[in-house]
């Protein structure tokens, strides 16, 4: 069903998405706990678009945005599955490794937490303590999407940006 | 969605190359991959099919570096150009900050370019979203064709917001980083309206139809003023110029405000258009016409290919060969005529799919073979019964 256009203005406001440092320093509490308790190797906390907002524990591999976009790809796929299987969501999904596996589990309504664990724990731990932590986290975010933030850029970061350009090209 | 961070410091712009099946978004990719600093680009990685179509998308990011304490990065992404995918498609334009739309210049393909830009719209109406307020530009790739319409003719078919135009051979470079860096100019500003009473992008103001001069050089920009204040970045910063007039006329930006290509940014981040005189946005190409083949069953939207159960999907950094889709443009452009860049890697997709195309196969045989001696089997049997009825009724 498509929706109308919304206004230019109205659209860019709720669809940006602006973390301050003390957002991102709640979040990563909370992770680092969620870590501590599952035993997992490492989180990512990964936006539906792809774009990283923060990682915890050991470091990916490789990098880390390919891996962020190729998780909401993958959640995004299987959201559009969902939906013709009449499901409104399949909130959580899980990818089992030889090695490594992880599980990608659906954050309020645009955030999706991403763990990475091995041998050194088991799927159970892990859903358990991701469940309880994806409350909290979904809290968090919920403040930091209802607010209307200012994203205060440098003024002159348009100018800079430009520059950067010029000089990649 | 833009995504301001400030704890990672970081600023993150998503950009899609959109079009019909075949019109070169994965070849523009995999130039920008191929030649941007190497500190600057992230690994190319394809959820592509066997037979290199793009099944979901090709994604690379590319860093633009720190700019103003700011990591600043655009997440490229492509998307399957075929009918068949139109869900997946979708998906990626979740979050989109700006649109490449890469049209094929044959006159073969104009009706599945205008049904792409149909089907972008729809899909960008899903999220909320119109051409007419998203930045947005047009690459009119494949300029070497002969059969290539002209650049009025496409524009006045395709260009109903009046976005920059421009003309490439993606296979060969040209094009190719014009395109990009308009539309990343363009997003940034953007970014800096931050929604305010800024001018929509782009401009509403429709551009004169006006026969150019066919430059010698690719020509993106052109704020005159800025043109005279950095000339040598300029240059630098240009396509090698190509060494054919472009045989035909397009319709000028004059009257269109926005799109100064390289023009300054409003310091205090204005509109992603600013007031001034017409730019020439596009990138006149010639080059040796080469053979694009355009068979029915494998251009564009009107193709639908289903993928086969079981077919071997193909992700990740990957290496893969150019797809024979142009001929290099070969001659002048020595310097451009390099072979299309290879994909990093490719790693192959779940294994899971393979087994399961395998089993019918395998068990084929099998069945075919117990029926052969089915009928062996009952002659064998009744032959058998025969006797011993025959043993039953004399011996007995």
């Amino acid at each position: 069903m498509s929706r109308e256009p919304l206004n230019r203005d109205e659209n860019l406001r709720k669809q940006r998405l602006v973390f301050y440092e003390n957002d991102v320093q709640r979040l990563n509490a909370e992770i680092d706990t969620f870590l501590e308790l599952s035993k997992a190797r490492c989180a990512l906390l990964v936006d539906r678009d792809g774009h990283l907002v923060t990682r915890r524990g050991e470091p990916v591999r490789t990098s880390e945005d390919t891996v962020s976009a190729l998780i909401a790809g993958s959640f995004a796929a299987t959201r559009e599955m969902a939906r013709l299987l009449g499901e409104n969501e399949f909130a959580i999904l899980f990818h089992q490794g030889t090695r490594d596996s992880i599980q990608l589990q659906l954050i309020g309504e645009r955030t999706l937490l991403a763990t990475l664990f091995d041998g050194r724990t088991n799927l159970g731990m892990v859903r358990f303590y991701a469940q309880e932590t994806a409350g909290r986290l979904a809290e968090v975010l919920e403040t930091i999407h209802s607010q209307i933030r200012k994203a205060d850029l440098n003024a002159d970061f348009g100018t800079r940006a430009e520059d950067a350009l010029d000089k990649l090209f | 969605m833009v995504q301001i961070n400030f704890a990672q410091k970081t600023v993150n712009v998503k950009i899609v190359y959109y079009g019909p099946g075949m019109s070169g978004k994965t070849t523009n990719l995999e130039i920008i991959h191929q030649r941007a600093p190497e500190g600057n680009r992230g690994d190319l990685t394809s959820i592509s099919t066997d037979g290199d179509r793009t099944l979901f998308f090709d994604y690379m990011p590319l860093d633009l570096g720190t700019v103003a304490g700011m990591r600043t990065a655009f997440q490229l992404y492509t998307v399957p150009g075929q009918v068949y995918y139109n869900s997946t498609r979708k998906l990626v334009l979740q979050g989109v900050d700006g649109i490449i739309f890469i049209a094929d210049s044959s006159a073969s393909m104009i009706n599945q370019n205008l049904e792409s830009l149909r089907n972008l719209e729809e899909n960008l109406n899903e999220y909320g979203k119109s051409l007419a307020t998203l930045p947005h530009v047009i690459q009119l790739n494949k300029r070497d064709l002969p059969d290539a319409m002209s650049v009025e003719e496409l524009s006045r078919a395709m260009n109903a917001h009046n976005a920059p135009l421009f003309e490439a051979i993606a296979s060969s470079g040209q094009g190719v980083f014009p395109t990009l860096k308009a539309l990343a100019a363009g997003v940034l500003r953007n970014i800096m309206s931050e929604g305010g009473t800024k001018a929509p992008f782009p401009a509403p103001t429709a551009g004169a139809a006006q026969a150019h001069a066919a430059p010698q050089r690719s020509q993106v920009d052109a704020s005159p003023q800025r043109q005279a204040a950095a000339p040598q970045r300029q240059a630098a910063r240009q396509p090698a110029p190509f060494t054919h007039p472009a045989p035909h006329a397009m319709p000028s930006l004059a009257g269109h405000p926005g799109y100064p290509q390289t023009a300054g940014m409003p310091a205090a981040g204005g509109g992603f258009l600013a007031p001034g005189p017409a730019p020439m946005v596009h990138a006149p190409v010639a080059g040796p016409p080469h053979a694009h083949a355009h068979p029915p069953q494998s251009g564009g939207l009107q193709l639908a290919q289903p993928m086969p159960s079981g077919a071997n999907l193909q992700l990740a950094p990957v290496g893969r060969p150019q797809p024979q889709r142009q001929a290099p443009a070969g001659g002048a452009h020595a310097g451009l005529g390099a072979p299309a860049p290879a994909r990093q890697a490719r790693a192959t997709a779940p294994a899971k799919a393979r087994p399961s195309a395998a089993r019918p196969a395998a068990a084929a045989p099998e069945k075919s073979s117990r029926g052969r001696f089915t009928p062996v089997l009952i002659v064998v049997g009744a032959g058998v019964g025969a006797l011993l009825a025959w043993v039953l009724m004399n011996v007995l």
